[in-house]
């Protein structure tokens, strides 16, 4: 099976996706990486993240609800495809395979 | 708490974003909008808001969407790559689409500048919205009204007693004294100006204090150029400069440097002393006068309050001072905001010069009208062409290419030519900026400001899309089978570019006649027969004994130094007709006398005052009676002439011997009554004049009287002579030898009577040069239209030719429709140019006719023009040898 590469960016994104368990859209996103990462994209970059994950079929959306500070639209949830949870899996094993072989060999 | 992020980002966000995907990203954003709201408020709110919008548009990328796809955002460095190209291929078409555009972008930034600061008049205030002058109207019934913006000195009282609304009210006169440093004097603008005046508007204080720029009586404000000018490098601060007040000379220290005022102020002046000299200027009864009227009044009102609360309450405060004197109604007063007085014709001038906002509005139609003919030139042109390009729009529509995409692609070329044509254009206007200004007389000044790159921008935008829009849509509408198949395009079009070449030569016939009628009018004022002769005439302004106060002492003080003048002069032989008066041929604003007569009729008339030589020196003749006779006595003391509308005016018969009617003059006689002659512009039709060797007899019977003009003697000759200069040689070294120290002030009087036609001089030449520029592109049209047609048909003519055409044949071929389409737009210009010329023309009292050889001529231009361009290209096309046109295919 051809691997699907993921981006450093979409990578953390899936990952957050994940962990976000059903509460996953843009700005809950923005934040969550903001809290772990220490990190701020722009809400822009995490949209085309989420597209470009989206096409690549790692996860699905769907409309959910409004609230009154986004001007009375919808949210788009995200959740994690079978595809997508493989992709993690894979791309942790092998940076687990890799880190095991870093501590063997400095020692720890 | 909800607020909304700025309307338009979210409609530019609604219009590209694919349908799908707006709602939720619309609803991210608006969510991170409220947040950065809470936390950094609106406007860095706003901005990020904006921001995002911006950046999301990579999001619709991805989304696919469709309209984004055939949206103008798709314009991409590609198209224009391809513009280049197209561009670059037809050198001809584009080198004449672009020296036209550009030239018109030229001319509609040249009259935008001019109408831009025209309108930018007194609006660097900070408090203009708050700002009024006052003015005064005196109606005594029978349509006499006396009505200025030169209003009494005590109104500044009035106004800061009477109204709470009120903060403060300025006062500022502006009137000619001897300034000097040392021994030399010049007679130059002063202003007095009122202490809170540097409070109430924004002229700036460079050096002293802004709040009492005034410390003292004998304290003088310069600006930095006059400061120069007296002072040169040396520091002016603290400096003493004389200044002849009243009878007399008196130091004055600089106490204030002022930034020069700028051009688009309404109020200038480069010297400026203290209202606390008034008293010593005018005298004390000017103080409190309802009736005298010397400085302009301006009032601030305070914050929030309002002018018609003011106007309200007007007539009652007035009424509450002068009741016993004027009825309710007689005498009002009012106020005009500072920014309506440059434009506004109806309130009377005050210091300064009042535009006429027709010509304002003349100009910018006329500077749009020369656009609109370029962009109507490159829609012709791109049209014509589309014969050429009729096979390239098939083989991109075989290829696949929809509608929108072609249109996209001939937008960017149109904006392509239209930002190169205005980057030329505006550098263009930039470097003609001092030729334009001493071409016209005006002065128009070019700054920069950073708007002024989106506004380039913008305008470079609205022009590539308004000249290309049409011709995009015609060039991608052709129908694939009928262009591949060789077939000419639907006649409908051709309608539409008949139409745009009818209305561009519409525009330049419409330029030309109007041209010609307005350089018609101003030398018809500047040569029609005033009733007297002026041409090398001068005019020297007497020196009045200082210590005269009163205007008769005034008028005979000066007289009697003017004989010493006259006597001098006289021994030159080159010196002829030497004679004084009050009032100079060449300037408005005569004295004007006014009183009740016996049968309750209020009165008005101008009044002059002369010596016995001075009907004789300007060959106005007295057509009944006599002229005043020198050492007369009887003349000397009372006798007076009358002009023919005085006599009407007043309703004499026969005037010899007789009086003004009313009893309160002094002892006079009517000794003579000459032709009417235009004694001041021929905006105005001649008025009741009164002439006089002695003023007392008039003057005592007057109740009312106003003079806007000095009535400081002026002595007048006639110099002979044929070397101009001389004359000045001659009249300094006798000024210089009566009178060594005052500055000695002389003038043309041709010149003065040519001056009052300045603004109509003025405006034709605007007129002119966007005339010629109007010309020019009309040629480049023709020019571009013709190289097409002649192409298109080469094969024709080329036929032609081998059956034995000759070049006048091929001439009638290729004119045929060109000249139907301008006699058409020949005839339609003639009752469009009537109307609006005629009333043009109604400003004046004495004007031109409007002759049918106006538009002969006009239409003759234009025809010329156009037969020329033909001419040139059927001598091109005829020259071609068959052999060469014929080969090809």
């Amino acid at each position: 099976m051809k691997r699907e590469s993921l981006g450093e960016l979409e990578e953390l994104v899936l990952l957050t996706v994940g962990s976000l368990a059903g509460q996953a859209y843009a700005v809950t996103i923005l934040e969550e990486i903001a809290e772990q990462a220490g990190r701020k994209p722009d809400v822009t970059a995490i949209h085309s993240v989420l597209r470009r994950l989206e096409a690549k079929g790692f996860v699905t959306s769907s409309m959910g609800g409004a609230t009154a500070d986004r001007g009375g639209r919808r949210k788009r949830f995200f959740t994690l495809t079978v595809a997508g949870r493989k992709v993690i899996d894979e791309t942790m094993l092998v940076r687990m395979g890799l880190y095991k072989k870093l501590l063997t060999i400095l020692g720890s | 708490m909800s607020s909304n992020p700025p309307r338009w980002a979210d409609r530019f966000l609604e219009w590209y974003c694919h349908p799908d995907l707006l709602e939720d990203l619309q609803g991210d954003l608006y969510e991170v909008y409220q947040k950065r709201r809470t936390e950094n408020g609106k406007r860095a709110a706003d901005l990020t808001y904006v921001w995002l919008v911006i950046r999301s548009l990579r999001i619709s990328a991805i989304g696919k969407s469709k309209r984004l796809k055939n949206s103008i955002f798709m314009m991409t460095a590609n198209n224009f790559k391809i513009a280049f190209r197209v561009l670059a291929r037809d050198k001809v078409n584009t080198a004449i689409n672009l020296v036209g555009l550009t030239i018109g972008i030229a001319c509609f930034l040249l009259m935008g500048l001019y109408v831009k600061q025209e309108l930018s008049f007194d609006q660097f205030h900070s408090k203009k919205d708050r700002i009024y002058r006052s003015w005064l109207k005196e109606d005594y019934g029978e349509g006499k009204i006396f009505f200025n913006s030169i209003t009494p000195l005590r109104f500044r009282d009035l106004f800061e007693q009477n109204f709470p609304e009120v903060e403060s009210a300025a006062q500022l006169v502006i009137e000619n004294h001897l300034v000097g440093r040392g021994e030399g004097r010049l007679d130059e603008r002063i202003a007095v100006l009122s202490p809170n005046f540097f409070q109430v508007f924004d002229f700036e204080i460079m050096k002293g204090n802004k709040e009492a720029p005034f410390p003292g009586l004998r304290s003088i404000i310069v600006s930095e150029s006059y400061a120069r000018k007296y002072f040169g490098d040396e520091e002016a601060m603290g400096k003493t400069m004389s200044l002849q007040i009243g009878e007399s000379i008196e130091d004055f220290t600089v106490s204030a440097i002022m930034a020069d005022i700028p051009h688009e102020s309404s109020i200038q002046f480069d010297i400026a002393i203290s209202t606390e000299n008034n008293r010593q200027l005018y005298g004390q009864g000017s103080m409190n006068a309802w009736f005298s009227i010397i400085p302009e009044n301006y009032v601030l009102l305070k914050e929030g309050a309002s002018v018609e609360s003011v106007d309200a309450k007007m007539q009652d405060v007035v009424m509450g001072y002068l009741s016993e004197e004027v009825e309710r109604g007689q005498y009002n007063i009012g106020l005009q905001p500072l920014t309506d007085i440059h434009l506004n014709p109806d309130v009377p001038a005050g210091y300064a010069p009042v535009s006429n906002p027709q010509y304002v509005y003349i100009l910018g139609a006329i500077g749009l009208l020369v656009l609109i003919i370029a962009c109507i030139n490159y829609a012709t042109l791109s049209i014509g062409q589309s014969l050429r390009r009729a096979r390239e729009v098939g083989m991109r529509k075989v290829l696949g290419a929809g509608q929108s995409t072609l249109v996209v692609q001939y937008l960017s070329e149109s904006l392509l030519l239209a930002l190169i044509a205005m980057t030329v254009g505006t550098v263009l206007t930039i470097l003609l900026v001092p030729t334009f200004n001493a071409l016209t007389g005006t002065q128009i000044f070019f700054t920069f400001k950073w708007w002024h790159l989106l506004a380039y921008l913008g305008v470079g935008l609205a022009i590539g899309v308004a000249a290309g829009i049409y011709p995009a849509f015609v060039l991608s509408g052709f129908r694939i089978v009928s262009i591949l198949r060789g077939g000419s395009q639907g006649g409908g079009r051709h309608v539409a570019r008949k139409g745009m070449l009818v209305f561009q030569f519409l525009v330049t016939v419409f330029l030309i006649s109007t041209t010609l009628i307005m350089r018609k009018q101003v030398s018809f004022m500047q040569e029609k027969d005033l009733g007297f002769t002026y041409k090398s005439v001068v005019s020297v302004r007497l020196q009045p004994d200082p210590a005269a106060q009163r205007l008769t002492q005034v008028i005979a003080s000066g007289m009697e130094n003017g004989k010493l003048l006259k006597a001098a002069l006289q021994k030159h032989p080159d010196v002829t007709d030497i004679g004084m008066a009050t009032h100079m041929f060449g300037s408005n604003g005569w004295t004007q006398l006014a009183y009740t007569d016996d049968k309750n009729v209020f009165r008005r008339f101008a009044f002059l005052n002369v010596d016995a030589n001075y009907l004789k020196s300007f060959g106005i003749k007295v057509k009944e009676g006599r002229d005043f006779e020198e050492g007369n006595g009887l003349d000397e003391r009372q006798s007076i002439i009358i002009n023919q509308a005085a006599a009407d005016y007043f309703g004499l018969e026969n005037p010899i011997g007789d009086k003004l009617p009313g009893k309160e003059f002094g002892e006079h006689r009517i000794i003579g009554v000459t032709d009417n002659f235009n004694f001041t512009s021929l905006h105005s039709q001649v008025e009741p004049l009164v002439i006089a060797e002695n003023a007392m007899p008039i003057l005592q019977g007057i109740s009312d009287f106003n003079v806007e003009d000095s009535p400081v003697p002026k002595l007048v000759f006639t110099y002979t002579g044929s070397n101009l200069a001389e004359v000045q040689d001659i009249l300094g070294k006798e000024w210089e030898a009566i009178f060594p120290n005052e500055a000695l002030d002389f003038s043309f009087v041709d010149e003065k009577i040519q001056q009052q036609y300045e603004n109509e001089a003025r405006l034709n030449k605007l007129i002119t040069v966007a005339t010629i520029l109007s010309i020019v592109i009309a040629i480049l049209g023709l020019l571009g239209l013709m190289v097409l047609v002649v192409n298109s048909r080469i094969k024709e003519i080329g036929i032609r030719k081998v059956m034995g055409a000759t070049p006048i044949t091929i001439f009638a071929l290729l004119s045929k429709s060109f000249i139907s389409q301008l006699l058409v737009a020949i005839v339609l210009s003639v009752p469009l140019t009537l109307w609006l010329i005629s009333k043009w023309l109604a400003n004046f009292a004495y004007r031109t006719e409007i002759g049918v050889g106006l538009f002969v001529v006009s239409g003759m231009t234009a025809l010329l023009v156009a037969a020329l361009v033909i001419v040139y290209h059927t001598l091109r096309a005829s020259r071609i040898n068959p052999v060469e046109s014929l080969r090809v295919e």
